[in-house]
């Protein structure tokens, strides 16, 4: 499946958290380590709860987390 | 690997023993002819149908604790069903040019296998769920 426009940067912020566990953050996000698995490798775009819920979980602002990349065809 | 999947996984190795346990006791016991006369082999494959149900509906019902099932799982859940359809439209084709083809000379299909169809195609169902399951976690990595 190819990589989607929406970018994160989940692993990074999850480093910056004293290196928070993807179990922890899975847990903070409500949702199971398989998908910020997914998330963290692009494979996976969130509803627009998770990605709340994940920026939440790091204390920063949806477009901390995620971006939305313009590609021209 | 996800709780779904695990279960989708379990499912499916449950469903083929359940399938291939329902098709040794109607060959064991004597096919088509056995299962019109002797009600003793009609109750063991009625019991396997609903023991393998009841199976299948316990594992699925622990998926009902909290966090075991997110938004992605459910993703992957909602589409499931395509599989299911064309293993039961695959499933009805293949019985009904078999019935056809077996019993042209003769005109009418014996009574039986009305039964007989509606088994193969609940068993295919719980099986082409598993694996509908298990081929979306396969494609969204």
């Amino acid at each position: 499946m190819p990589n989607t426009r929406v970018k994160n940067r989940i692993r990074r912020l999850r480093f910056d958290h004293n290196e928070m566990t993807q179990e922890e953050l899975a847990n903070h996000a409500g949702c199971t380590r398989q998908t910020i698995i997914a998330l963290e490798q692009g494979k996976y775009v969130p509803s627009i709860t998770l990605a709340f819920q994940i920026a939440r979980a790091f204390r920063v602002t949806l477009e901390e987390v995620f971006q939305y990349e313009e590609t021209s065809k | 690997m996800a709780p779904l999947q695990k279960r989708a996984l379990y499912s499916l190795a449950i469903g083929i023993v359940w399938g291939i346990a329902i098709i040794v006791v109607f060959i064991a016991k004597g096919g088509v002819t056995a299962y019109t006369e002797d009600t003793a082999m009609r109750m063991i494959v009625y019991g396997l149908l609903i023991g393998g149900l009841l199976a299948y509906c316990i594992m699925m019902a622990t998926l009902r604790k909290p966090g075991q099932v997110d938004e992605r799982d459910k993703l992957i859940m909602s589409r499931a069903p395509i599989v299911q359809l064309w293993a039961v439209f695959i499933s009805l084709a293949v019985w009904s040019i078999a019935l056809t083809e077996i019993y042209w000379d003769q005109g009418q299909i014996p009574v039986i296998f009305p039964y007989l169809v509606f088994m193969s195609l609940f068993i295919v169902n719980v099986l082409a769920k598993s694996i509908g399951i298990l081929i979306g976690y396969w494609r969204e990595g």
